[in-house]
């Protein structure tokens, strides 16, 4: 038992030291961290409300009191940024989890069971997967309505298929294996088999999945709120402070209202993608 | 070959009857009474009895005759009525649908251009400054928000330099084709950009994968000049499996031109879309999806075709 623990940290140390080597992915790790970390302490490193109205303070470019300039209503973007990224990033966090989690069930089911129950659950992600993932996410909000907790919603709905379609396959080639077939004949039941003698051997393409699916509910939740069927308006996310870019008035004349948001967005997205690349590369056993 | 085209075509068949079951259920459910859209609007306002026109329609009968009599209207494209405005759900596709259908063509050619091109590239040049670059370009492609990348675009070049339109279709005094090619510009370039960006990410991998394969080595070793290698040989067999990457992408061009078409005032299917889902106007959403649905269906099946033209070991592979 303290042998084969030693083996499992040190398997997992030795995927730690590939990633620290590969820089683009330590950098996307790094920087996606301190944006977490800054918009769960946004309290203690800006000292204005997002929400705060000041009209003595309207549409001014940034200076070094407001570092990002202030909106039309004189709201500080900056403190905005800030408190948006809680938002945005708590909603596809939990979205891209939630999905792989349903995922993993769902192809787990499939893999290990085959037969209808694969028939019908590989069609539905098929259906899913034409149409438009853009378009399954309007359809579902014209159904549900607006909210944070509707999006989250909407996202591990829209999102588990890729997940499904892993573990699935995986499921179909390790279900042949002799150590399956033992513990068949210990009888050790259908279930205690799928969840904790195969699933685990999934986690790592799961995990690359995770953080793919992540990156991509931020730009789609900047998306949706952009378009203004995201998160309310009153919430400050990322995609809330992009929609005044709608106007072409805005984007003419008050550009540090668009891309500031824009560009902490991209760059979010971008330490996720390096993040996710690196994982790919550390855990694939094949490369 | 023909075996293989019937039964692809036989395929979809089972799929689109689900899509269509899907999205009437869907209507079903939604909080409509479904005599708004059965029925055009003057209709339902000149006929004095809507019990007796409910009776009329079958909407007494029980759910799958109306399925499969809606099912019927739908195959002689009868869509249904807009519950806001009224208007035929049919003859607002076929009004906007080119529109979209033009920004998509624009960006698909220009993904597949630059994308499959630059990807080639960075992998023959591997480990230079052009594949850094490529690497780049795909990986920024991927992570910028595409309104993001169209506002950006819409500040640089028309607002800054004035060269194109801001947004729009047509521009006053329109009178050839070639009049509105400026206002596609930008939309398209905007639509295009994840899509190259994902391509060439693909169009790269394969073609490295390619590249340390066998008959690469023999090729080269027969003696055949290098570019022959990389076109002939390489680029060949890379095409494949990057080609089922563009159909399998292809949502991403009409899901992301909801937004573009928001972005610069576009006026194609996105916007009814748009228009649709902030006013709750479901028979319209659920129909122009399942039009979406139906054309991504048909756009796989004529790769899988171009796939079995390319490589015949996918004809005879039963």
């Amino acid at each position: 038992m303290a042998q084969q623990k030693i083996k499992k940290s040190s398997l997992a140390l030795r995927s730690w030291k590939k990633l620290v080597r590969n820089k683009l992915a330590m950098l996307g790790v790094i920087v996606s961290t301190l944006m977490i970390f800054a918009s769960i302490f946004a309290n203690f490193i800006t000292p204005y409300d997002p929400s705060k109205i000041d009209f003595t303070n309207m549409a001014k470019p940034p200076s070094w009191e407001h570092l990002m300039g202030t909106d039309k209503m004189g709201r500080d973007v900056f403190s905005q940024v800030l408190y948006g990224g809680r938002v945005s990033i708590y909603v596809s966090v939990v979205g891209a989890v939630l999905g792989s989690i349903i995922g993993m069930i769902l192809g787990g089911l499939a893999g290990w069971f085959g037969g209808k129950i694969d028939l019908i659950l590989v069609r539905t992600s098929e259906v899913f997967l034409t149409f438009p993932n853009m378009m399954l996410v309007l359809i579902l909000v014209a159904f549900v309505g607006q909210g944070i907790n509707n999006l989250i919603f909407i996202f591990f709905i829209t999102g588990w298929m890729t997940p499904f379609r892993m573990v699935r396959n995986e499921f179909l080639s390790l279900r042949e294996e002799t150590y399956v077939e033992v513990c068949k004949a210990f009888g050790i039941s259908n279930l205690s088999i799928i969840f904790r003698h195969i699933l685990p051997n999934t986690t790592s393409p799961i995990m690359v999945a995770t953080t793919i699916n992540i990156a991509n509910y931020i730009l789609q939740e900047a998306a949706l709120s952009f378009l203004g069927l995201g998160v309310p308006v009153t919430v400050p996310t990322w995609g809330n402070i992009m929609n005044a870019a709608k106007s072409i008035e805005v984007i003419r004349n008050y550009w540090w209202l668009w891309l500031f948001p824009g560009l902490v967005i991209s760059v979010f997205v971008l330490a996720a993608n390096f993040a996710g690349d690196g994982l790919r590369d550390v855990l694939d056993p094949r490369q | 070959m023909l075996y293989y085209f019937i039964r692809k075509l036989l395929a979809i068949i089972p799929m689109l009857l689900l899509i269509s079951l899907i999205v009437f259920v869907a209507i079903q459910f939604s909080p409509i009474d479904p005599i708004n859209y059965l029925a055009s609007p003057d209709m339902t306002a000149n006929s004095p009895n809507l019990q007796a026109l409910r009776q009329l329609l079958g909407l007494n009968d029980p759910i799958y005759i109306r399925y499969i009599r809606w099912l019927g209207n739908v195959l002689h494209g009868d869509f249904g009525y807009s519950i806001v405005d009224g208007s035929s759900i049919s003859k607002l596709i076929a009004m906007k649908l080119p529109a979209t259908f033009e920004i998509s063509l624009a960006a698909l050619i220009i993904s597949t251009i630059f994308g499959i091109g630059i990807g080639i590239l960075s992998a023959i040049k591997q480990n230079t400054i052009i594949d850094y670059l490529g690497r780049i370009i795909g990986v920024i492609g991927i992570s910028i928000p595409q309104f993001f990348f169209g506002i950006i675009l819409i500040q640089f070049f028309s607002i800054k330099l004035g060269w194109l339109p801001v947004g729009g279709r047509i521009e006053l005094g329109y009178r050839t084709w070639w009049d509105h090619v400026p206002n596609m510009i930008l939309p398209s370039l905007a639509l295009g950009v994840s899509m190259t960006a994902a391509l060439l990410r693909y169009a790269r991998n394969s073609m490295l994968d390619v590249m340390t394969k066998d008959y690469i080595k023999t090729a080269r070793s027969k003696g055949i000049p290098e570019w022959k290698v990389y076109i002939k040989h390489a680029f060949r067999n890379a095409l494949g499996p990057t080609l089922v990457i563009l159909a399998f992408r292809l949502p991403i061009l009409i899901g992301g031109s909801v937004m573009i078409e928001a972005v610069f005032s576009w006026p194609g299917i996105g916007a009814i879309i748009l228009q649709g889902v902030s006013s709750s106007d479901y028979p319209v959403i659920m129909m122009t999806t399942m039009m979406i649905a139906t054309a991504m269906l048909i756009a796989s099946f004529l790769v899988d075709l171009i796939m079995a033209l390319l490589d015949p070991r996918i004809r005879f592979d039963r």
